[in-house]
């Protein structure tokens, strides 16, 4: 499903470079949840980016970066073809949840497709994009919060409806970067429940990143990523 | 802080529509104030004045374009005040009937009877209202009418002038914009002492007036003297106007410059008969007279132009009717050639004041949009904020798939809201406080004891209140216009954005 090829990335830091990315390879397969496995600093996170079309990898001439989404080709891609990637095909579950705080809750799961249609055609799909926000909110038990602020919601509750929002435009693949990270034990364990269960019932690929092993044995396959690079793959239909 | 920006752009918005109507009503009150003595077109031929005007008048009295025309004679001359001062004057003989068809004369007497106080006279204490008075008033406003006045000592009605209410100096304005008529004037006595002369000039009040005399050639040949009854003031709203003028009859004027009508003498020998010379005694041919008739001149007439017509397009007219004039006068009357620059629209005479008061505003407004300019500013910075504080905000949209100009939009959208309601709410408040000006301003007079448009010094009673809507839209599109304008490179600044930098933003 999606097909990672010699991915570099170096940042740099006023005149300092930071290599964090030393040519990762990586596939996907559909309905897959692999997990990336690393510590903090591992390019755990910029990996994800690259392969959310959030970041694009370093060129590099002798052996050029290549994501392959389908018979997609990411990295060919412009900047209004990633923006259609990422709001079609991809959704972003992130840590600190991100959402809008000026938004209620409803509204915070519907911008994504606001977003996909744009203010138009949005207009004209409205109703059935509440209507899945709502069928999504009820599924998180949280049907009752539609009209709350995200503020006054706890961290659970709000992890849930970030993975609601990434939901909205029924992406094939879910990239969600250490998403029971801000959580207790507890609380991540019903994230991952909920996951878990999103994957069984809607046949989703999920990318998860994290640096709990915990976390990361729940997956089908876990990748460790050390200082840029994949060096294990474990797990069901590891490579 | 939207809320920041969008107050500066109402108050912005506000001033500049306060300051741009009253200004502009100012202007407006001016110049239609300056108009209302000297009609739409005049024909002029300062000095040796012009013959055969009441013809002219009738051909331009026969036009439909134009509603009247009247003569005058205007010039220079010296006026002896009650006080003994004496001053420059500009001197206006008129034919009151005409002159009232063709200005606004009437309007502008003073001293006459009314039913209403004035804007500012809350308690009523303008003579004028006084019940007491009513009949000298309307004796006074007549008299003004007709620019005569009765001599009580001959019984004899006399010709007499209408001066500018400030001219004397003695008519005392009083905060409530009237005029108090029971000051006294002193005049300074040769062995020191004075003598209280009265203010009140309509009630038997004289000025002397001198005017040079000119000859045919319009070359001075002596000072002429007369004294002259003061039938009533008049007030017309421009305070160099009102200072300085004095309407006599208009056959005065004609007499005293010597440009009424005469025998035009000519003086030749007559070989067949003689008379005795009574320098020398001796005989010597007879001179004989060659009677003529020098027909009455003026130096200007005035016309009023009919509603709805074009100014320029008047003038046009009148010059025609000039040339058709001259031609049945060829000889007798200044040529067209002449003329062409003579006839004139009452905007071209007072083009001198209209320009420094449009300058004025113009100034004032240009330093008001300095100042409201800064809004452009204040509002990029506080934009500027509102997107650093959103950073993270923008990188979300970005992950959701928002493209870079839809970034942007989304801010520009944002400052344009925020433009169309503080401008909005600038134009409602400017538009309440200007149509409500004078209530705000008598307000502040009474709370705070703050006088800023004081009747003693400025001539109109009221603050001009008027908003005209062309003006209203000009200044609420630019003050929307600042608003995008201000928001524009916030709005580049968070569309440039890396959207993992900006997730990553704390």
């Amino acid at each position: 499903m999606l097909r990672v090829e010699h991915i570099r990335k170096t940042y740099h830091l006023g005149r300092v470079k930071v290599p964090v990315l030393h040519g990762v390879d990586l596939t996907v397969h559909h309905k897959e949840w692999i997990t990336i496995l690393g510590a903090s600093g591992s390019g755990k996170s910029t990996l994800m980016h690259i392969m959310g079309g959030l970041d694009r990898p370093d060129k590099h001439p002798e052996s050029p970066a290549s994501i392959v989404y389908g018979d997609r080709v990411i990295t060919d891609l412009g900047a209004g073809g990633l923006n259609n990637y990422r709001s079609t095909e991809v959704g972003f579950v992130f840590q600190f949840y991100h959402l809008l705080p000026e938004l209620d809750i409803l509204q915070n799961i519907c911008i994504g497709s606001m977003i996909r249609h744009g203010r138009f055609g949005y207009g004209s799909q409205r109703k059935g994009v509440e209507s899945r926000a709502k069928e999504l909110l009820d599924r998180f038990g949280l049907s009752d919060r539609m009209k709350h602020r995200p503020a006054e919601l706890s961290g659970g509750e709000r992890q849930r409806v970030a993975i609601a929002r990434a939901l909205i435009n029924e992406p094939a693949l879910l990239l969600a970067d250490e998403p029971t990270g801000n959580l207790d034990l507890k609380t991540g364990e019903s994230i991952l429940d909920v996951l878990a269960e999103l994957r069984q019932s809607s046949g989703l690929t999920m990318v998860m990143v994290t640096h709990d092993e915990r976390i990361a044995s729940r997956a089908d396959r876990v990748i460790r990523l050390i200082d840029g690079r994949v060096v294990e793959q474990t797990g069901v239909g590891s490579v | 802080m939207p809320i920041l920006a969008m107050l500066a752009v109402m108050l912005s918005v506000a001033t500049i529509l306060i300051t741009w109507s009253v200004m502009g009503g100012f202007l407006k009150t001016l110049v239609n104030s300056g108009r209302s003595l000297i009609g739409d077109v005049t024909v002029s031929w300062p000095n040796v004045g012009f013959a055969h005007y009441d013809e002219l008048i009738v051909m331009l009295e026969d036009d439909e374009m134009i509603d009247g025309a009247t003569p005058i004679i205007e010039t220079f001359g010296l006026i002896q005040l009650p006080d003994d001062r004496i001053e420059l004057i500009t001197i206006k003989g008129i034919d009151p009937v005409s002159y009232d068809r063709v200005t606004n004369y009437t309007d502008t007497i003073w001293w006459k009877p009314i039913n209403e106080p004035t804007a500012k006279d809350r308690d009523g204490s303008d003579v004028r209202l006084d019940p007491q008075f009513t009949g000298a008033m309307a004796m006074f406003e007549s008299n003004a009418v007709t620019l005569t006045r009765l001599n009580p000592d001959s019984g004899q009605t006399e010709r007499a002038g209408v001066l500018g209410v400030e001219v004397t100096g003695l008519n005392i304005r009083t905060e409530d914009g009237i005029y108090d008529p029971r000051a006294n004037g002193f005049r300074a006595l040769p062995d020191g002492g004075i003598e209280r002369v009265p203010g009140f000039m309509p009630a038997g009040g004289t000025v002397g007036l001198t005017v040079l005399s000119l000859d045919s050639t319009g070359k001075p040949v002596d000072p002429v003297t007369r004294t002259i009854p003061i039938a009533n003031e008049f007030q017309s709203g421009i305070f160099e106007i009102d200072q300085s003028t004095i309407f006599v009859p208009l056959e005065t004027m004609q007499e005293m410059l010597r440009l009424d009508e005469a025998r035009k003498v000519e003086l030749v020998e007559n070989p067949f008969a003689t008379e005795v010379d009574p320098v020398t005694g001796k005989r010597r041919p007879k001179m004989s007279e060659v009677v003529g008739i020098d027909p009455a001149r003026v130096t200007t007439v005035l016309v009023r132009s009919a509603d709805g017509t074009e100014l320029n397009e008047v003038r046009d007219r009148v010059f025609e009717i000039y040339q058709e004039f001259e031609a049945k006068h060829q000889g007798g009357v200044p040529s067209s050639f002449s003329m062409e620059n003579q006839i004139r629209t009452w905007e071209d005479l007072n083009a001198t004041m209209i320009n420094a008061v449009k300058k004025e505003t113009g100034l004032v407004l240009f330093i008001f949009g300095i100042v409201s300019f800064t809004s452009v500013f204040l509002v990029l910075a506080i934009f500027w904020s509102m997107i650093s504080e959103k950073t993270k905000d923008i990188g979300i949209l970005r992950a959701l798939g928002a493209s870079t100009t839809g970034v942007a939009w989304l801010w520009i959208r944002y400052g344009t809201a925020i433009g169309l309601i503080g401008a909005s709410l600038g134009t409602a408040a400017g538009y309440a406080v200007v149509i409500n000006i004078n209530s705000i301003h008598d307000w502040l007079g009474r709370t705070f004891n703050l006088v800023i448009w004081d009747p003693r010094t400025y001539y109109f009673i009221e603050i001009p209140s008027e908003v005209e809507i062309d003006k209203a839209i000009i200044v609420f599109v630019v003050g929307v216009l600042t608003c995008v304008l201000g928001s524009l490179i916030p709005a580049f600044r968070s569309a440039r954005m890396d959207p993992v930098k900006a997730l990553r933003f704390e």
